[in-house]
């Protein structure tokens, strides 16, 4: 087990290392995105690349760099040349600097000089608050709904949580969100239209979260429900249960005694993999609540090709999602005793 | 057919043309009696798509709007000789019998009055000129570029409807044009804002911010974004209030307490240097910060001092700091400060006291008074010796707090994020940073500290959420206001009939005009500028651009631009109609805040635009017509072949755009407005279908870099904005020469440095565009019309000598006779160390001597000495090993020249190579 374990956990060391690597490799390939205007604002520009180390500047043309990115306009027979740093250059440097001291690089564009990691520590609290508290109240509510649905199979109750199901899990949730906010707080004025700043009363700030945590944990509900309503429906159907209502046990002995535990194997180990869901996901729904995580930071970075903030905000969403496919693997060894993970045949 | 209301105009302007030759040639030999057109055997009229009458008609009244577009500069002389040409032009026009004939006639016509008006020629310079003059400049140069093409197709001006709260109560009613309402300065709040929890902020003034800009550091960003959150906590030298009469502004001085007065006035008033009073802590002006850690709360109320004034400078112009702003000062053209780019650039390792003693910024004391005297490169009128040194980048700051926070974090966050904005900054200006949350809001409180503490500003402070929503969603921010959580927001255009009438709706001008930018060059032209060695981009032999010669004919364009129903368009999507290339927002009168939309020079400019259309520049008819001159026109060069009704020509126009929303919000409606207008059976009969396909790049950007200004592109859309009070200046992006330009040219067709494309007079005298708009904002060295350098080069490859070392030679020929030539030194540059070896620059000064030839032309003749040709050909000795040298070197010809008591320095850079042992 513990082997399987540092197996698994290396492998995912160099799964994220190679993600990484060419998420960077490829980023960096993209072209430059130059400003509009006239040459001095272009020279401007160039010059504060080359202060950055992503571009070369010579007084000449230099074939080995390929195709100059910009020359600046001949006067008297003289211009300068800017070369992007070749890619590989970018990538050694980079990951030189991560391994021998841990430095990611700081903010270009986002909050200039800031070290990367710092923005990230800065904003992961409120991403992670808001998908913890989104599965707390998903996994409850989903699992009720599921057994109620189970319970009452092909009654109207049944019918009716099934085709609510349905209908809403098919909801995108920026559509959810602009008719919860459209009803809650524009039209009632119940609820903060947008993240509440944190400067704001603690009240407030709980207010804040309903409807972020509504929409995050609405499709986790859904599926949670259909899930667990699929399992108890097949095991209840089961014959092990069947003796155990022979047996003498009451329904709701025999369904909480054996069909529950059963029902839940599978459904455990998706919890987890839901919260990577539900982090993934949020990054449309910071952007549109203006909430100051990493999923928002996520897009906004990427827009503004600040990379090296990119890069770590992909590492921990990389290492997260890794970390959870591991536990999860190991989590079904927990729950089902009958599995043994890296168990020799 | 031909529009009724243009018939009118052109047969008045004929009638009193010919009035007008007929007094012009009274008690004169009538030369015109002579170009009576030459008799011949009658022919049928060949235009197959308009008759010649009709056609005929068009093309003298082309040369009615010539005779409009340079008359007022003429003398009474040139007056008569070119009235006298236009109307023997106009006679041979009517007696033109085919198409190409008419067209030889109106060629004939336009040489002759080109004839009649002299070229330029010498150094001149009109920078010290009147507002009035200037206007007038301007509209000289709008006039040529709407003629020749190079200004677009303009649609619309992007100002548009704004709603206020309530409780806002504004400065003004109406918005002023490069004003606005005067929210903040003149303007309250009545009312508490019920959606904010906090108390102290209810009164506050709220908006929002798609992003955080993550720094308040203006002197280091290149868009505007930062720039508006740092202006609330910048003062500048000077300002600008509304006026008392509430239509207008007054600038007055802030930072300063005077407006600048010259140092070394010319006879004209303008000068290179100048000097005013300043604010020093003596006069109460102290710094502002809410910062709690105690070395920064130390410069809370400290006093300004005056050595204050020289930090910003310093800090922009050290090349060590890389402030964006700090490049792009020392990179400026208009309004550069002596000796800011040699700072620059001799400062990459930091401050450099030798160089910065030479920069034209200097402080002192003068009987108590406390002066900033500065010095720019080219002589200034007051206004504009105000306007360039009024920037909120050249506000104070102690050295010391920069010492303490460093350039790198001042105005921003340090590496670990402890201290924000709100701690590395210190605010002059009318607020200063209460509050800072990254990525969820910017709170501002008004600066009791502030100039003009006591009597503007009466709003208690701003307060900015970042609400990202508002980047994709046209509707977030507008929702919010609704709701009553913003004071202000922008009608979407989906919302615009429910809301433009609502009281609390105000509307206003924009900063833009957008336009549809014109590629009008032939192919042998685009080869030239664009080609495999193209003088403005290099492009491979199988990139070459297709151009269609449809766009090449002024008449076809000029259909174009009537056939786009600006009104419909604009209205629809809440901006304004225009057929401006300028927005309302580019000052005639910067100092009084008049508009150059609203001169009598503009409206002459862009008269034959908009006559006989709706108004805004629209006319099917107009549009059709000029669609059917231009076919006969290209059919007569051959450019085209017509087609039949079952299989017609196609003519194939690419519409680039930024984004692929555009194709829905502008394209589809643009298409059709050109395509209704020309695939009309009336125009050709079925034999050209006009075709307008959508182009989109994967960046926004792509529509400028890889289409409009390298030349891949029929048509772009795109829009450039410059300095609003200086028109003049921005004008210069209109020019084909890349060094005018900035490298920013869009539209490309005319050569402007030609000045027989179509005439530019100036008291009497005929410039091309370039030499004019160098000489209306500067100088310029004006041979026979056209803009010049001072000197031109001929270099001869150096020799060997038998003992070893080389001689060379450089012809230079003076452009304008009389010019004194003097060489001050030749340096000989060793590229060979410095590309190949182990980098470092080396040079030398080597021995020379001139030898006048005698008409302009002097040849300079230097020696290399071969110890010196030996070392520098194998880069010293430092090539690594194995590397082979190559011998190449570089001279440096650096010249003083004098132009009728005006002194210029220059040099001159070449590449040779020493042969390699």
């Amino acid at each position: 087990m513990g082997k399987y374990v540092i197996k698994r956990l290396l492998l995912a060391f160099v799964t994220t290392f190679i993600i990484l690597s060419l998420t960077f490799i490829l980023i960096k390939l993209l072209p430059y995105q130059r400003p509009i205007g006239g040459d001095t604002q272009q020279i401007a520009y160039f010059e504060k690349q080359v202060h950055l180390g992503y571009v070369y500047r010579f007084d000449y043309e230099n074939t080995e760099y390929g195709d100059y990115l910009y020359k600046t306009p001949t006067q008297n027979g003289r211009a300068h040349y800017y070369y992007q740093v070749p890619v590989m250059t970018q990538y050694g440097s980079w990951l030189k600097n991560i391994i021998t001291k841990w430095d990611w690089g700081y903010s270009k564009t986002y909050q200039p000089n800031v070290a990367a990691t710092v923005i990230i520590g800065s904003r992961i609290g409120y991403s992670i608050k808001l998908n913890i508290i989104s599965v707390i109240l998903s996994v409850p509510i989903g699992i009720l709904l599921g057994i109620w649905a189970a319970l009452k199979k092909n009654t109207m109750t049944d019918h009716t949580i099934s085709t609510l199901v349905m209908v809403c899990v098919s909801i995108p949730s920026f559509v959810l969100i602009s008719f919860i906010l459209k009803i809650f707080a524009y039209e009632l004025g119940w609820l903060p239209s947008t993240w509440p700043a944190d400067t704001s009363t603690t009240w407030v700030k709980i207010k804040g979260y309903i409807i972020p945590v509504f929409c995050l944990s609405f499709g986790s509900i859904c599926g949670y429900c259909r899930s667990v309503r699929a399992e108890l429906c097949e095991v209840m159907e089961s014959e092990y249960l069947l003796l155990a209502r022979t047996k003498g046990l009451t329904r709701r002995q025999a369904i909480v005694r054996h069909a529950m535990k059963n029902a839940m194997v599978p459904i455990f180990p998706s919890i987890l993999a839901e919260f990577i869901g539900i982090l993934g996901g949020s990054m449309i729904l910071e952007s549109l609540y203006a909430i100051p995580g990493i999923g928002k930071l996520f897009i906004l970075t990427l827009n503004t090709k600040d990379y090296d903030v990119l890069f770590v905000d992909m590492a921990i969403f990389t290492t997260l999602s890794l970390v959870a496919s591991v536990l999860l693997d190991l989590s079904y060894s927990i729950i089902d005793p009958r599995i043994r993970v890296g168990a020799k045949k | 057919m031909f529009n009724k209301n243009l018939k009118k105009v052109i047969t008045l302007i004929l009638a009193l043309s010919m009035v007008v030759s007929a007094l012009a040639g009274c008690g004169k030999v009538d030369d015109t009696k002579t170009t009576d057109a030459p008799t011949k055997a009658p022919v049928d009229w060949d235009g197959a798509y308009m008759e010649g009458e009709d056609y005929k008609n068009y093309i003298s009244y082309d040369l009615d709007l010539l005779y409009a577009d340079i008359k007022g500069q003429l003398t009474d002389s040139q007056k008569t000789a070119v009235e006298a040409a236009i109307a023997a032009g106009k006679t041979a026009i009517t007696a033109a019998q085919t198409v190409a004939e008419v067209q030889t006639a109106y060629d004939d016509a336009y040489k002759a009055v080109l004839k009649e008006i002299p070229l330029a020629d010498g150094l001149k310079s009109f920078a010290g000129e009147s507002n009035d003059e200037r206007t007038n400049m301007l509209g000289l140069l709008e006039t040529y570029a709407i003629k020749v093409g190079t200004t677009g197709i303009s649609m619309f001006e992007d100002g548009g409807y704004v709603m206020y709260n309530p409780r806002i109560t504004l400065g003004t009613e109406n918005y002023i044009v490069g004003y606005g309402f005067g929210t903040l300065a003149e303007g309250a709040i009545t009312a508490d804002l019920a959606y904010e929890t906090n108390a102290d902020w209810k009164r506050y003034y709220h908006t929002y911010n798609a992003s955080d800009p993550g720094t308040l550091n203006y002197l280091n960003d290149q868009g505007s974004e930062v720039s508006d959150f740092y202006g609330y906590i910048a003062a500048s030298y000077f300002t600008t209030f509304m006026n008392a009469t509430k239509d207008g502004y007054d600038w007055v001085p802030e930072l300063a307490k005077e407006k600048p007065v010259a140092v070394n006035p010319d006879e004209s008033g303008t000068a290179t240097k100048w000097r005013f009073e300043v604010r020093t802590g003596k006069d109460g002006l102290k710094y502002t910060t809410a910062s709690t850690i105690a070395s920064r709360a130390e410069f809370n109320n400290r006093e300004v001092a005056l050595e204050d004034y020289l930090t910003p400078f310093k800090l922009l112009l050290t090349k060590k700091n890389e402030y964006f702003r700090g490049s792009e000062m020392a990179n400026q053209t208009t309004g550069a400060i002596v000796g800011a780019k040699a700072y620059y650039e001799g400062s990459a390792e930091g401050f450099n006291e030798e160089l910065w003693n030479k920069v034209g910024i200097k402080v002192y004391e003068e009987n108590g008074k406390s002066y900033f005297e500065y010095e720019f490169t080219q002589p200034m009128t007051a206004f504009y010796a105000m306007y360039y040194i009024t920037s909120s980048l050249y506000m104070p700051i102690p050295q010391d707090f920069i010492d303490l926070v460093t350039p790198q974090n001042y105005l921003g966050f340090n590496l670990d994020a402890t201290e924000t904005p709100l701690d590395n900054s210190l605010a002059l200006g009318a607020y200063y940073v209460e509050a800072y949350n990254a990525d969820q809001q910017g709170v501002y409180k008004k600066n009791p500290n502030y100039v003009f503490a006591d009597t503007k500003y009466n709003v208690e402070g701003v307060h900015i959420k970042i609400f990202p929503a508002a980047k994709e969603d046209t509707q977030a921010g507008f929702n919010e206001f609704i709701a009553e959580h913003f004071d202000s927001a922008g009608i979407p255009k989906e919302r615009l009939d429910e809301f433009r009438n609502d009281p609390r709706t105000r509307s206003t001008t924009g900063s833009s005009v957008f336009k549809l930018n014109v590629n009008a060059l032939d192919k042998e032209t685009w080869e030239y500028m664009f080609g495999e060695n193209g003088v403005v981009a290099q492009t491979p032999k199988d990139e070459y651009w297709e151009v269609e010669p449809a766009l090449g004919n002024k008449h076809f364009v000029k259909a174009l631009n009537y056939s786009i129903d600006r009104l419909k368009f604009a209205t629809a999507r809440g901006s304004i109609p225009s057929v401006d290339y300028l927005s309302s927002n580019y000052m005639s009168d910067p100092e009084n805040g008049i508009s150059y939309a609203v001169t009598d020079a503009h409206k002459n400019a862009v008269a034959s635009l908009l006559e006989g259309t709706d108004g805004y520049g629209f006319s099917l008819e107009l549009a059709r017509d000029y669609f059917r001159l231009a076919l006969q026109e290209l059919e007569a060069s051959g450019a085209y072949t017509p087609g039949t009704k079952e299989n017609p020509t196609v003519i194939k126009l690419e519409l680039a755009w930024m984004y692929t929303t555009h194709e829905e919000a502008y394209h589809n409606e643009i298409k059709n407005f050109f395509e209704t207008a020309f695939n009309d059976d009336s125009v050709h009969g079925g034999k050209y279908k006009l075709e307008c396909e959508f182009w989109v790049g994967n960046e926004w950007s792509d529509v400028y870099y890889n289409k409009m200004m390298v030349g891949q592109f029929d048509i772009g859309f795109g829009s450039i904005s410059g300095n609003t009070l200086n028109p003049l200046d921005f004008v210069t992006v209109l020019s084909s020469d890349q060094a005018i330009s900035g490298s920013f040219t869009l539209n490309w067709g005319t050569d402007t440095n030609n000045p027989d494309a179509y005439p530019i007079v100036y008291k009497g005298e005929r410039y091309s565009f370039d030499a004019f708009v160098n000489a209306a904002n500067n100088q310029a060295v004006v041979s026979k019309g056209a803009n010049e350098g001072p000197l031109s080069y001929e270099y001869t490859n150096i020799k060997k000598n038998e003992d070893g070392s080389y001689t060379g030679s450089l012809q230079i020929t003076e452009t304008l006779k009389g010019t004194k030539v003097t060489v001050d030194s030749v340096v000989c540059c060793n590229y060979e160390r410095y590309r190949n070896g182990d980098k470092e620059y080396h040079e030398a000064e080597v021995t020379f001597k001139m030898e006048d030839k005698g008409n302009g032309v002097s040849v300079i003749t230097f020696t290399v000495p071969a110890d010196l040709a030996a070392d520098y050909a194998n880069g010293s000795g430092t090539l690594p090993e194995g590397t082979k040298a190559t011998g190449i070197t570089g001279f440096d010809f650096y010249f003083t020249f004098d132009i009728d008591g005006t002194v210029f320095s220059d040099y001159y850079s070449v590449e040779d190579t020493f042969e390699v042992k």
